[in-house]
């Protein structure tokens, strides 16, 4: 008995580990991750966003910096708000897809973007944030915005990333002389932490974390073809 | 010896329960959304988080599990067993030096699971390194 007592342990665990890896991989939905095994739609073309969208509930917060950023009118049926970080790598890859949704949904479609930097995980998220805020105060976040995402891979490695924004901020025509002093300014910092002040009182807890019409849209939910189902369900609930 | 033999089956299941965690999060995506206290995403979605399409985490717990295996068999007398146990154990621990390095220097963001992982190889490789020192003589 003895002789095969650490077979039979063997076996135990490796049945326990096989077990729990089978219960766990069933009861986690998978994500956006390109690596995940995403389960395949039900029908081809038409793919169902998680279920659980329509009973999240609707959450108000404290108010995040005044104006925010927006795009699209403020009668769009739809409102999606995100809480960004632009070192965040999802946020990157989520970035072409809110635009993606802009370009298909036009003035149905509202974007309000707000400041969630991460700190300390990402070294570079703040002064990333305070660039596009710093452009914001010039009228240009946007520009900023969408050149520093679309240049994440660019700058993230950087040791200094300071004189890239200011190259962006050259870039995108502003007084690179006033950027340069409205990045440590108090404004700014103020803009920042208002938002991330909003986050907290939303529950925010990563990036990117998206509300559509004050409900908070899964994180499974935000690939382009499931975001794109859950906008169109939140038109057809609006009459739309 | 033979306590260190269990002391080192013990160690290789926390590494299955975390490895096993890690290669759950990865296939599911779930640690891909960034947070605050971790810097997983980076990590687990970088092109060092996966070997010829497999997740690393997965090969980590196949290796963990080797270890258990025999650590538990070498507990059970058989000899060979622990002979087979020291070459794996310093392999496990030059893998994890070089992906502790990754975090540091290439992905410059650490992921407390990888970190854990590390933690548990670096221990094992002390007992295995003792247990060769203090081999008994043979008669």
């Amino acid at each position: 008995m003895k002789r095969i007592l650490p077979f039979i342990i063997i076996l135990v665990v490796l049945a326990a580990a096989l077990t729990s890896a089978w219960y766990l991989t069933r009861t986690i939905p998978a994500s956006q991750n390109p690596a995940a095994n995403q389960p395949a739609p039900a029908s081809p073309g038409s793919p169902q966003a998680s279920p659980e969208q329509s009973q999240s509930p609707v959450v108000t917060g404290i108010p995040g910096a005044d104006p925010p950023h927006v795009l699209g009118p403020a009668n769009a049926p739809v409102r999606l708000e995100e809480f960004g970080d632009f070192e965040c790598p999802p946020c990157g890859m989520f970035h072409p897809i809110l635009e993606q949704m802009r370009a298909e949904f036009g003035d149905k479609l509202q974007l309000t973007f707000r400041e969630f930097p991460l700190v300390p995980t990402h070294q570079h998220a703040l002064p990333a944030a305070s660039a596009a805020e710093a452009a914001g105060l010039q009228g240009k976040f946007w520009e900023m915005h969408d050149l520093i995402y679309e240049h994440q891979n660019d700058w993230k490695k950087e040791f200094d990333v300071r004189p890239i924004f200011e190259g962006y901020a050259k870039q995108i025509g502003l007084d690179v002389e006033r950027f340069k002093r409205d990045v440590g300014s108090d404004a700014v910092a103020l803009r920042i932490m208002q938002d991330g002040k909003r986050g907290h009182s939303l529950g925010v807890k990563g990036t990117p974390t998206v509300f559509l019409n004050g409900r908070e849209v899964s994180f499974e939910n935000l690939p382009a073809e499931k975001l794109r189902v859950v906008i169109q369900n939140e038109l057809r609930g609006a009459g739309q | 010896m033979k306590k260190l033999y269990a002391l080192a089956a013990l160690l290789s299941l926390a590494g299955i329960a975390d490895a096993l965690y890690l290669t759950i999060e990865h296939v599911t995506g779930q640690t891909v959304r960034c947070t605050i206290l971790s810097g997983c995403s980076e990590v687990l979605s970088s092109q060092y988080a996966v070997v010829a399409g497999i997740p690393l985490a997965a090969v980590g717990a196949a290796a963990y599990f080797t270890v258990f295996s025999l650590a538990t068999l070498a507990l059970f007398g058989y000899d060979i067993a622990g002979k087979i146990l020291t070459p794996l154990v310093v392999a496990m621990f030059f893998v994890s030096v070089w992906l502790f390095y990754l975090q540091a220097f290439v992905i410059r963001q650490f992921c407390q699971y990888c970190l854990f992982s590390a933690a548990i190889t670096t221990c094992l490789l002390v007992i295995v390194v003792s247990l060769r020192w203090f081999k008994p003589a043979a008669h």
